[in-house]
């Protein structure tokens, strides 16, 4: 019965790390910007969502205020972040410090207008319910499944089928192309901080709900999305969502093995072990030279 | 011409004095250091702290205890060594403090070494690691150290609650690591069992694995050992994962946002016993204060980091009353000579080791309030 219990726990924890990291590997994928501030994205959206929900004015407005919250902040670092370190052709290295800088300034942000405590969010969601005996889950894990399913189903749909979405799978693979086409490579890269961000707030408003907020947590986020994105394979998106729930389940399920301490450890020694054995990920196309 | 050089020879004279006069004011002011976690998950701990530091200068400087004004120079360690150890090299070697105020088991060995070595005393108020004992003469305790909270709660758990089989969910860091020692041992002193031991990484958010391990486990109660938003993460989601039995902790959850929140209800924790209802002028002028300033009572935290400040202020004091320099080491031989310190709870005086010794208290949390259940004394 651990197993099964560790087993949807785990699967919970995997759906929303593949939430998270699908939204970094579609940005990083589609526009090779190391978006490090993703992070920042998911504190924005959780606390957002806090603020009108217990504000007062529901959960409706309270998810739309964390998507637009989300997907606003991703296009303005698009535009006054990113455009103008790429139209001065700065290097990986100057856009991972612009990045990273803007999230620690994101962070105190939020500690100065938030507290920088602990919020607790307080949802009956969150209470486990015991389906048999020693098995309990809490509606919140359900729910996180079926974000996911929703969420990568709309995406792979738009990804198919729509001309944006054709456009942001022809921008990862040659970007002169797709101006040849005659297409806006400026404004698909902006689809995508759209999209990606738009992915990151189901997984921060249900990890608020189970795990509380604090200003850091973004930090720990964007390590797991990394972790992710490298073990799917850089730049697919199917294979990053395999991996977040493949991290997501070891790590749960790595408590009928190891100690408990170690758990964490479990996600990067997957990780190393694709390094050294698979560079390419999960389903990532091998570099050529 | 004559006159244009009397003048500009005046004003230099003026300029000279005013300089040399604003230079002894100034040397006269006392800065001293304060190591606290101000951002990062440990941050809940920050304002707490400062609360309890800003109200003893404000008492300072308004009773002129020192010839010039007090000032805190507070260095961000986020509860962490490696910021931790910048900030104090920083304090050293930049602000030249002689005295700094310190929080943190895994902070306050960190920077120990650098204070020890520079004679820059450091005073711990909120670490409680039991080894923040033995860090040298240079390093002072103002809180009671884990261990006693320890002794204090297992008896109390296995003889007068019939609490035998305790799981321990404990920090992998030195500070947890030293109360799954005195958890083992006391519990084999007192009959009872440490039936599972579950550590967590610092950096871990997620524990409903976890929880899921306690709940198999079986136990009467589940002592939890971190700090900071982790601490109250492990709260939360024991209980949200069908965890209901007892939880135990320490005085590091006497913070406000973990006293709020609705899944500590019924929880026992551990602290340090101070009398805020003394008639001694000390204590009810910070508790008067205290409450006014900030709607609501003081906690340890708040006292002892009013206390480390105003220990500070008391030894300088005595240091200019004898003409002698406010330097590490002469705070040091201030402090062994004065036998004791009229701080807030009383007059209290230091251990051997550098430590104070306060009773400890048993707690619960009813509806978001404190209530004791036992005070145990030590000798």
């Amino acid at each position: 019965m651990l197993a099964l219990q560790l087993a949807i726990t785990g699967l919970q924890t995997g759906a929303i790390y593949a939430l998270t990291a699908v939204g970094f590997s579609l940005i990083f994928g589609s526009t090779r910007i190391f978006h490090f501030s993703h992070g920042a994205t998911f504190i924005i959206a959780a606390y957002l969502f806090y603020f009108v929900d217990v504000s007062g004015y529901g959960v409706i407005p309270a998810i739309l205020a964390a998507a637009s919250g989300a997907i606003v902040f991703g296009l303005l670092m698009y535009r006054f972040i990113y455009v103008p370190i790429q139209r001065d052709e700065g290097s990986f290295f100057t856009v991972f410090v612009a990045s990273f800088g803007i999230g620690i300034v994101v962070q105190n942000v939020i500690g100065m207008v938030f507290g920088r405590g602990y919020v607790a969010v307080q949802t009956s969601l969150s209470k486990s319910v015991e389906l048999a005996e020693g098995l309990y889950v809490a509606p919140l894990a359900w729910i996180a499944v079926l974000c996911a399913t929703v969420f990568f189903a709309a995406l792979w749909y738009f990804l198919r089928f729509s001309t944006t979405g054709m456009a942001l799978r022809a921008l990862s693979d040659n970007p002169e192309l797709v101006r040849v086409f005659g297409l806006n490579p400026k404004f698909i890269s902006a689809c995508a901080f759209a999209i990606g961000s738009l992915l990151v707030v189901p997984a921060a408003i249900i990890s608020g709900a189970t795990q509380g907020l604090n200003p850091a947590m973004g930090h720990h986020v964007m390590l797991i999305s990394l972790a992710a994105t490298i073990v799917g394979g850089i730049g697919s998106v199917p294979g990053t969502l395999i991996a977040g729930l493949v991290l997501g389940l070891a790590e749960s399920l790595a408590l009928l093995y190891v100690e408990s301490q170690w758990t964490e450890a479990v996600t990067f020694a997957i990780l190393f072990l694709f390094i050294l054995l698979r560079p390419s990920g999960l389903l990532g196309r091998s570099a050529t030279h | 011409m004559k006159s244009i050089f009397a003048f500009v020879g005046k004003v230099s004279l003026t300029a000279c004095l005013g300089f040399s006069a604003m230079g002894s004011a100034l040397a006269a002011d006392q800065t001293i250091g304060a190591l606290f976690p101000l951002s990062g998950p440990n941050a809940v701990y920050g304002d707490v702290f400062m609360a309890g530091s800003d109200l003893a200068v404000e008492h300072v400087n308004a009773d002129n205890l020192l010839n010039g004004k007090l000032s805190i120079a507070y260095e961000d360690s986020q509860g962490l060594p490696q910021p931790a150890v910048i900030g104090m090299t920083k304090l050293v070697n930049v602000t030249n403090v002689p005295y700094t105020l310190s929080a943190f088991t895994g902070v306050s060995k960190a920077i120990s070494t650098i204070g020890q070595r520079n004679s820059v005393v450091a005073v711990n108020g909120g670490g409680v690691g039991p080894d923040l004992a033995q860090l040298g003469e240079y390093f002072w305790n103002v809180i009671p150290l884990v261990n006693l909270e320890v002794r204090a709660a297992v008896p109390y758990l296995v003889k007068e609650r019939d609490i035998k089989r305790i799981v321990l969910v404990y920090i992998d860091d030195p500070f947890g690591n030293s109360i799954l020692e005195e958890l083992e041992s006391e519990l084999e002193k007192a009959g009872g069992e440490l039936i599972d031991t579950l550590s967590v990484p610092t950096t871990a958010q997620q524990f409903s694995g976890v929880a899921a391990k306690v709940r198999a486990a079986k136990a009467d109660a589940v002592y939890v050992a971190s700090y900071g938003a982790q601490q109250i993460q492990i709260v939360k989601q024991l209980r949200d994962n069908g965890v209901d039995s007892l939880l135990v902790t320490y005085s590091g959850y006497a913070v406000p946002d973990a006293i709020a929140l609705p899944e500590s209800e019924g929880m026992i924790f551990t602290g340090q016993s101070v009398d805020f209802t003394s008639e001694d002028p000390v204590t009810q002028r910070f508790v008067k204060d205290f409450t006014a300033k900030h709607n609501r009572e003081p906690n340890a935290y708040n006292v002892n980091y009013y206390n480390a400040t105003r220990l500070f202020a008391l030894l300088a004091q005595a240091l200019e009353a004898e003409g002698k320099d406010v330097t590490g080491e002469n705070l040091l031989k201030k402090r062994l000579e004065t036998p004791s310190f009229d701080l807030v709870g009383g007059t209290v005086s230091f251990q051997e080791n550098g430590t104070l010794l306060f009773p400890i208290k048993i707690n619960t949390l009813k509806a978001g309030k404190t209530e004791t259940l036992k005070t145990v004394t030590f000798n």
